[in-house]
């Protein structure tokens, strides 16, 4: 390999980046448009890590998660009559309380839930429900109702609201960052403003994939013209910023070393590294990982199963990381699904697409147990459930209650807090 | 960044023939266009300028023809409209509930057949023409709600946009879709509505500042009474609600009908520079050319071309200052360009599934027949921030990974089988595609590279460290694919790929 790419080129802190600087390695070449948190920090002294701050971690459970199975009404003849073949059997289940249970293969999560650390909110939807997967998720991930379009998500209005007025607003730590999402940015993160979010390329941008693509990248601020106010050193300019970012993430994640035994799997993989960009300090507020394959229309019992599995024991360890890390009262994390499924199952042993769910609230702050009400399953055959708690509720609790921040300026409207904080 | 080097009187004039070349038939096609495909390029060069513009811009463009879904929607809109009439309170919003979610399925569907179309390289240039159109005569599905509508709206583009410029904008002044969104259908006799008699001369036709406030109320009631119903999307002039009396426009005085006040506003020499002023800012540069420019093209618009839209865009595109060297690679592809420019230089179908191509193109910033206000989009460097850039990133990663059938959803995996079946199955980059490139030696691998997918040559540092990185691949061809995989990915990150 040349050498040029075994020296560092790029600098992670404000030392190197003087130095770099002052041995005009290049770095003269975009030094005018360095990124602001090195520019800031040799004008005057960092802002300091906001320690104590509170973290959302933002889980989707990509194609429509059935409730019903997840979280079961064992004592409801209904249950049983709308799925004669998929329901599960009181024996199997692991109980809440009298009348409910979880899928078993929520064991890690069953644990939490009796620890008080697990708040499951019942039913949770919206009015005039949709039931395309592409329109739900957009409705879930902007918070708007289900006959208006909004362009922005309801996390990067939070973004927007949080950062108005403040003098350190362009600095450039993500406060946003997603990490396995197939299609890039998640909409939730969409904002009016510009924010630093980051986002783990997906798919074939591995570690190492994405981290020879950088390095390659990273010459193309070499030579380039020192002061030129053409597009091409204006997009420079944007991408040095995101590369240093990459660099720093890339390099906290190899140092960390988790204080629990992650399955080995993307999702947790994606769990271990939000553990680890917590530890750093990093300033992100919110994180976005995604869980896909829910959209269970033929043979559901064995794939709803795995993906279950892979969710509870990946955050069992996850939060069981943050607890050895003494994080565990900075977090909260939260799922979300764009449906729920379909009471009545269909004649291939699946299910269709449906309306409302349950969501888990996890967390060492969080109030535990069940809230809100279950559905009622008086239904005729292919009928659908009624929400009993509006998704923006949950959201509105989240940014009141956890983010501190002005809910009815980011949801357009006011909609009831949920107890789910002690 | 102005060729001041070109006089205005004689920057629009055609470019010489000996100065076309390879460079300048890449910079026209892409910027004409998408990409400059080494075919196409080899074709122009041999068709020589002229030709290679009345193939862009022909007497009579292919349109792009209406989606099925589409059709199946608009075919059932009588009777819904009838089932609506006949419905109970409850039942109609049940109704209008499926209606409104047909529609945004038949949105979505409808931008992914337009991408699928423009993507053809013998459909770009006209397809990138009308979208610039649509950017000027801006119509929004948020406001419209109506699928047909939309594509209506476009279709006229399509059908008006390399015609004369007043016929164009006469027609869009009857386009459902521009009556529901600039609120035509409230302008009555009564009380005239202004807004579409603004946007006409402020954003159609003349620009801000070319008119009075009085203009603009006059001109509101020559276009009293134009009409469209929504369940049908057609238009139709209510003679009732239409002002016949005298009205005074620029001047003039008489019982104008609104195809009438377009004409006067034709007639004003400003129409000349405006159209010229919003090509300069959709093809060319962010920085406007000075007035005496616009001036220039406009006034031999008027004159010389007679305000024929097929006379502007040969002369523009052939013009001594659209191949000025100062606007070679130095403008931002639009997201669509980048996304439809990856599609054609990887070889690429579209992915026939709305969250691998509608989500990146919102990540990006641009959704389709949603432009964020009656302005359109501001384009250009408005288009790159950190996020935009990193969609812009994770769309070039994601167009090298294969789709993992298995967790896609249900109908998602139904629109790629029948994708299939039509012969549509290139949705990532394979090895196999890139088997030619893959046995070029590494110094002629980037030279070619960055030939075919960039329209400024890369830096000597980065030229040499991709090189460098190609070359250490040495003989095993798992590896060698690996890194000429990851040069491909890297280039398209790149900013020299951003720009065309």
């Amino acid at each position: 390999m040349a050498s040029n790419l075994t020296t560092p080129f790029l600098p992670t802190t404000r030392r190197e980046f003087l130095r770099q600087t002052g041995r005009g390695l290049g770095l003269l070449a975009f030094s005018r448009f360095a990124p602001a948190f090195l520019v800031n920090s040799t004008l005057a002294s960092a802002p300091a890590a906001e320690k104590d701050r509170s973290i959302l971690v933002i889980v989707q459970l990509a194609g429509g998660n059935d409730g019903l199975n997840t979280l079961v009404p064992f004592e409801d003849a209904n249950y049983y009559r709308l799925r004669p073949t998929l329901g599960l059997a009181k024996n199997t289940v692991l109980p809440l309380d009298a009348t409910l249970g979880l899928h078993p293969s929520c064991a890690a999560l069953h644990g939490l839930f009796h620890d008080g650390q697990l708040a499951i909110v019942q039913n949770v939807g919206y009015p005039n429900p949709n039931r395309s997967h592409f329109r739900s998720s957009e409705i879930w991930e902007t918070a708007s109702g289900s006959n208006d379009f909004a362009t922005t998500g309801w996390i990067g209005r939070y973004l927007d609201n949080a950062c108005a007025g403040r003098p350190d607003a362009d600095a450039h730590d993500p406060l946003a960052v997603h990490l396995n999402t197939l299609n890039g940015t998640p909409e939730t993160f969409l904002s009016q403003r510009d924010h630093p979010t980051f986002g783990m390329l997906a798919g074939s941008g591995g570690r190492k994939d994405s981290e020879e693509t950088r390095r390659l990248l990273e010459q193309v601020a070499v030579d380039a013209p020192a002061d030129d106010t053409s597009e091409a050193s204006y997009l420079r300019h944007t991408l040095m910023d995101a590369l240093v970012t990459e660099k720093k993430v890339q390099s906290v994640l190899s140092d960390y070393r988790p204080s629990a035994n992650y399955p080995v799997n993307p999702f947790a993989a994606s769990l271990r590294s939000v553990a680890g960009l917590i530890a750093s300090g990093l300033p992100t507020r919110v994180y976005f990982v995604t869980l896909n394959g829910f959209d269970t229309h033929v043979n559901q019992a064995t794939q709803q199963a795995n993906l279950l599995k892979t969710l509870s024991d990946g955050l069992a360890a996850f939060q069981k990381d943050l607890v050895a890390h003494r994080l565990a009262d900075q977090v909260t994390t939260m799922t979300f699904s764009e449906f729920g499924r379909r009471p009545s199952e269909n004649e291939s042993h699946g299910t269709d697409h449906g309306t409302a769910a349950p969501l888990f609230v996890l967390g060492a702050q969080v109030k535990g147990g069940l809230h809100g009400t279950p559905p009622s399953l008086a239904l005729a055959r292919n009928e659908d459930v009624t929400y009993s708690t509006d998704f923006r509720s949950v959201y509105a609790t989240m940014l009141e209650r956890w983010l501190d921040a002005p809910s009815a300026d980011i949801l357009g409207g006011k909609f009831d807090r949920l107890p789910l904080f002690a | 960044m102005t060729p001041l080097s070109l006089p205005p009187e004689t920057a629009w004039q055609p470019l010489a023939a000996g100065d076309w070349n390879a460079e300048a038939a890449r910079h026209l096609l892409r910027r004409a266009g998408w990409t400059a495909q080494p075919a196409e390029v080899a074709r122009s060069l041999q068709d020589g300028l002229p030709a290679t513009l009345d193939r862009l811009f022909p007497a009579e463009p292919d349109l792009f023809p209406p989606p099925a879904l589409l059709t199946h929607f608009e075919a059932a809109l009588p009777s819904y409209a009838q089932r609506l009439r006949a419905a109970a309170p409850e039942e109609r919003r049940q109704l209008q509930r499926e209606e409104r979610e047909r529609a945004q399925a038949t949105l979505v569907n409808l931008t992914i057949r337009w991408l699928q179309f423009a993507a053809q390289p013998e459909h770009a240039a006209y397809a990138k023409w009308v979208l610039f159109l649509s950017d000027i005569y801006v119509v929004s599905f948020q406001k419209v709600y109506n699928p047909p509508m939309i594509y209506r709206h476009f279709d006229i583009l399509g059908r008006n946009g390399l015609g004369p410029a007043p016929a164009l904008t006469k027609a869009v002044s009857r386009s459902p879709a521009m009556i529901l969104y600039l609120d035509l259908n409230q302008n009555q006799a009564k009380a005239p509505n202004e807004n579409f008699a603004r946007e006409m001369m402020e954003l159609f036709v003349l620009g801000e500042g070319q008119y009075t406030e009085a203009d603009i109320k006059e001109a509101a009631r020559a276009f009293t009474g134009y009409r469209t119903r929504p369940a049908f999307d057609d238009f139709h002039f209510a003679a009732g609600q239409h002002d016949a009396g005298l009205k005074t426009v620029f001047g003039h005085t008489g019982n104008f009908t609104g195809d009438e006040v377009i004409d006067l506003a034709y007639g004003r020499p400003a129409a000349g520079a405006f159209l010229p002023h919003e090509l300069v800012k959709f093809y060319l540069s962010d920085t406007m050319l000075p007035a005496p420019y616009l001036e220039s093209l406009g006034a031999a618009w008027r004159t010389e071309g007679g305000y024929n839209l097929r006379w502007l865009a040969q002369r523009f595109f052939g013009s001594r200052l659209f191949f000025a060297p100062a606007f070679r690679a130095d403008f931002i592809k639009s997201p669509v360009q980048y996304y439809l420019g990856l599609i054609q230089d990887l070889g690429l179908d579209v992915t026939p599934i709305p969250r691998f191509v509608v989500n990146p193109l919102r990540q990006m910033g641009q959704v389709l027949y949603q432009p964020p206000n009656v302005r359109g989009w501001l384009g250009g460097r408005n288009w790159v921030n950190s996020a935009t850039l990193a969609a812009r990133r994770s769309l070039a990663e994601a167009l090298f990974t294969p789709i993992d059938e298995d967790t896609l959803n249900a109908d998602e995996q139904i629109e790629i089988v029948a994708a299939r079946t039509q012969g549509h199955d290139r949705f990532t980059v394979t090895d196999a595609s890139l088997a030619t490139l893959a046995a070029l030696p590494p110094s002629a691998l980037v030279d070619q590279l960055s030939r075919t997918l960039l329209a400024a040559p890369p830096t000597p540092a980065f030229r040499a460290a991709l090189h460098d990185y190609l070359a250490g691949g040495g003989a095993d061809p798992a590896s060698r694919a690996h890194r000429l995989r990851r040069t491909i990915v890297t280039l398209l990150e790149s900013p020299e790929y951003q720009l065309c």
